[in-house]
């Protein structure tokens, strides 16, 4: 089912959404595959930075501040080949929402972000069902091999 | 030297010190290289995101720590925060000690967090300041008709 990204109205407010893409000419990598990613951070400095280095690499991104706003866009049949989210959310942490994104079928790639790891929030977060657990901020040394390696199992 | 490759060479000297002394490292690179004529002013503003957060953080990091029992749980929230913005722009020696600051909160030592708290405070308001002139010298040499050199 094709993505309904682009009429998706966030309203994250702050930095200009602009499109979900950039333009080719400011992209530093191309894809087999027309790759999609959804950030779930509650901090907008963070959350913007995520966001903005996704597509730089050319991966259309979409950026949500809440487990809420996600597990709701994940609901209604937007799909993400990744799906970044931060542990700690405010109302519906980073763990629950992955669960429900699981219990709903989703197999994407789920990459957990933190600011600072510990073993505790780790066996916590992975419990609840992501591949991968990372501290920020997204540095393509590690992500871009992500996106590689998704963008070959297609 | 003419006005503007002064004016080239007081930045690219300023910054190579900003990096030197610690208080940026390689994540501020990466910030500076989403910044493209698609999102002109994208590191003025994602810097001003930050200051904007970490004044908010250190006041709710002040009254936390004023209260008659502290509620440790929440100093840590706001730390681990702090620690994320800050790692995020590439504010080393911010972030620094906000992991100092976070072992202090797990041992609830009061004394600890107090003094990382005064620590945060200054070196966050000395790469306030270093940024705030980075961006200063950039925009004379826009003015002067130069461009940031890449």
């Amino acid at each position: 089912m094709a993505p309904t990204i682009e009429s998706v109205y966030l309203g994250n407010g702050g930095l200009s959404e602009g499109n979900n893409k950039r333009s080719n000419r400011f992209v530093k990598a191309t894809w087999k595959n027309n790759l999609t990613a959804l950030v779930v951070d509650n901090v907008e400095l963070c959350r913007v930075l995520e966001r903005e280095n996704l597509r730089a690499y050319g991966v259309e991104t979409v950026a949500v501040e809440t487990g809420e706003a996600a597990v709701e866009l994940v609901a209604s049949g937007s799909t993400f080949n990744l799906i970044f989210i931060d542990i700690y959310l405010p109302t519906m942490s980073g763990p629950e929402a992955v669960r429900q994104i699981r219990a709903m079928g989703v197999r994407s790639k789920i990459i957990g972000l933190t600011a600072i790891i510990t073993e505790k929030d780790e066996q916590d977060f992975f419990a609840a069902g992501i591949d991968e657990f990372y501290e920020k901020p997204l540095d393509p040394d590690w992500f871009v091999p992500i996106i590689r390696e998704v963008d070959n199992q297609i | 030297m003419d006005g503007v490759a002064q004016l080239q060479k007081q930045l690219v000297d300023f910054t190579d010190s900003l990096f030197q002394e610690g208080f940026l490292d390689e994540q501020f690179n990466q910030l500076q290289q989403l910044q493209d004529e698609s999102n002109p002013d994208f590191v003025v503003e994602v810097v001003s995101l930050f200051f904007e957060d970490s004044e908010r953080l250190l006041n709710e990091l002040a009254k936390a720590l004023e209260q008659k029992t502290i509620d440790f749980r929440k100093v840590d929230a706001h730390v681990h925060q702090f620690k994320g913005s800050s790692s995020s722009i590439g504010a080393q020696r911010v972030q620094k000690v906000c992991i100092a600051f976070r072992n202090y909160c797990e041992e609830q030592n009061i004394e600890g967090c107090l003094k990382c708290l005064q620590q945060v405070k200054l070196e966050y308001s000395l790469v306030k300041n270093k940024l705030e002139t980075l961006f200063k010298i950039e925009k004379q040499l826009i003015a002067a008709g130069g461009s940031i050199p890449t």
